[in-house]
């Protein structure tokens, strides 16, 4: 049958180009929006997700990755002696300050891992080497901290806390959620640097031998006294929803979310009502020369999916092509195929709902309607 | 062969506590190729009684039968299917789709009787050459005529054959020559296809196209 649904919106092409930007928009909004969430939550456990370790052993009510305790080194012992456990690695985390070459200086979050095995250190140089932090004072900078902490080369000597170091490697995608970008060194140099961890930890981290399930080994190992354990997955879940939760982060971001569809769904419903009461009397003819009331609503139903195809498509790809330029920025922005599957649905859902007072109108419209002069 | 059979037709309606009688036990019966003009003033229930034959209004009381199908009885969900198989309706605001061209008109009522997409656009390009407007196939309403408009409308009604037209008012926003020409194609219509035509209207000029004529008054058959 002749496309009246297409038809019709196209009838009026201001109508209808000022739906589809309506709709964009809020493609662009919502997608947008969940993408930094996610580039922010990969930020938050990008360390933990990126360790090779089973489980995370923190002081007793850490937050989160980012601001923990320190605490006794001597429990390293306990964990290794776990049923299960295959290996452990202690893991410093402190905040500290840099002075930069220009002078200036900067907050970083100065990682301090065992050089032998790598555990927790970064997992992607581009120059320079870990085995080099073993030969003295020495760090591993991020590409990404270039823009905060000047562009450094394997070589240049720089000062944190009063402590010379040499830049030995330089990493890549090491990004995390604050502003402080994480600094490398070895466990040692980082127990130098920072003097309230001189004889602490602060984190054990811990592989699970073949065989053995994560979830039990940290079960068993919940048994140790003043820690929180953690399997990687749960701790990488605690740092983002701390992050998520506490600071209101999830709030603002999902707020934005629902602006997002609460504007989409104006646009469309205004516009779909306003055409299905142009349209009222030709609902009435078409009713009086046969059709169902199925064949109606699928006509308008129609309408909004136009709305939504058009609009999801190009929201989507004016938010594919801005993300290039925004990471460029230092704005992580993630679009995982499920998030365009699901922002989909949403603006699917958006348009079908926002036309169904329509539809209503639509399969009421009595047919001596027509009969009207 | 009789098309159209109504018998004792009445039609209530309540407004308040008080009852409205509009249509009072018409009974009518037209046959197949005939043009059946029911005539009277406004409110005198032609309307009412037009929507009854088509399907639209299910009478109060009495019977109605197209191609000896009973109608009355049926439901709000099949009245529909009736409509588009036994009935054809021109309106006196011709009530075609802004957005549709003339071709498209017609072929959204051939869609709805399930006639194929490609079969569909050659029908309508038939049915417009019919009515002498294959030329204007691809216009859009807003520029025809109210002629034009009215014919278009008219091979939309024949879309599909059937057996029963219902015209309301047909000639109301026409000038004269314009109305005669659409008397003349829905007699036509009656006499080539077989179809019945039921012209309801209080415009005189239509009465040299017309095989049976009812008088209305009053929701009452007077003559």
């Amino acid at each position: 049958m002749v496309d009246i649904a297409r038809k019709n919106l196209l009838h009026d092409r201001v109508r209808f180009l000022i739906t589809v930007v309506g709709v964009t928009f809020s493609v662009v909004l919502i997608t947008a929006q969940v993408g930094i969430y996610l580039g922010f939550m990969r930020g938050a456990s990008i360390i933990i997700d990126n360790t090779a370790a089973d489980i995370w052993i923190t002081s007793a009510n850490s937050a989160n990755f980012d601001f923990p305790l320190g605490f006794s080194e001597a429990k390293l012992n306990k964990v290794k002696e776990a049923p299960g456990v295959a290996s452990a690695d202690l893991l410093i985390l402190g905040w500290v300050g840099m002075r930069l070459k220009n002078g200036g200086a900067e907050s970083i979050e100065l990682i301090g891992f065992n050089p032998d095995t790598g555990v927790g250190g970064p997992w992607h140089l581009v120059e320079g080497s870990i085995q080099a932090l073993k030969a003295g004072p020495g760090i591993i900078v991020d590409e990404s901290a270039f823009s905060r902490l000047g562009h450094l080369r394997v070589g240049d000597l720089v000062e944190i806390v009063e402590t010379r170091v040499r830049v030995v490697g330089i990493s890549r995608g090491v990004r995390g959620l604050t502003t402080a970008p994480y600094v490398f060194t070895s466990y040692r140099t980082a127990q130098q640097i920072i003097p309230w961890l001189r004889d602490q930890t602060v984190f054990i981290v811990a592989r699970v031998a073949p065989g053995y399930d994560p979830e039990e080994v940290a079960a068993r190992l919940r048994q140790i006294r003043d820690v929180d354990v953690h399997t990687r997955r749960q701790y990488s879940l605690k740092t983002r929803l701390y992050w998520t939760i506490e600071t209101g982060l999830g709030f603002g971001f999902a707020l934005t979310v629902l602006m997002g569809v609460i504007v989409g769904s104006m646009i469309v419903g205004q516009t779909i009502y306003t055409s299905t009461i142009e349209h009222l009397r030709e609902y009435g003819t078409l009713k009086a020369i046969g059709a169902t009331n199925r064949e109606i609503y699928a006509i308008v139903l129609r309408q909004a999916l136009i709305h939504a195809a058009i609009g999801y498509v190009l929201g989507l790809a004016i938010t594919l092509v801005v993300s290039r330029p925004i990471g460029a920025a230092g704005l992580v922005m993630v679009v995982p195929p499920w998030l365009m599957i699901a922002v989909l649905v949403v603006t699917v859902a958006m348009c079908l709902g926002a036309s169904l007072l329509s539809v209503r109108r639509a399969v009421r419209v009595d047919p001596m309607l027509v009969f009207r002069a | 062969m009789t098309t159209l059979r109504a018998q004792g037709l009445t039609k209530v309606y309540r407004e308040g506590a008080a009852e409205v009688v509009a249509v009072r036990d018409v009974s009518l019966a037209a046959e197949a190729g005939q043009v059946v003009g029911v005539m009277g003033p406004s409110g005198s229930g032609k309307t009412t009684l037009l929507s009854m034959l088509g399907a639209i209004l299910r009478p109060t009381r009495g019977a109605i039968a197209i191609c000896g199908r009973d109608i009355a009885g049926l439901d709000e969900r099949e009245l529909p299917l009736v409509r588009r198989r036994y009935v054809g309706f021109v309106f006196q605001s011709f009530n075609l789709f802004a957005a549709l061209t003339a071709a498209e008109n017609v072929e959204v009522a051939l869609g709805l009787k399930g006639v194929p997409p490609g079969a569909a656009r050659a029908e309508a390009r038939r049915l417009l050459e019919r009515v002498g407007l294959a030329h204007r196939a691809h216009a859009l309403p807003r520029d025809l005529s109210g002629g034009e408009k009215q014919r278009v409308a008219i091979a939309r009604a024949l879309a599909g054959r059937p057996p029963l037209i219902l015209a309301d008012e047909p000639t109301a926003s026409l000038d004269w020559r314009n109305g005669e020409q659409v008397m003349a194609l829905l007699r036509q219509a009656a006499r080539e296809a077989g179809s019945t035509v039921v012209v309801v209207t209080h415009d005189a000029r239509v009465t040299p196209y017309l095989d049976v004529r009812l008088e209305l008054r009053d929701g009452r058959v007077v003559g």
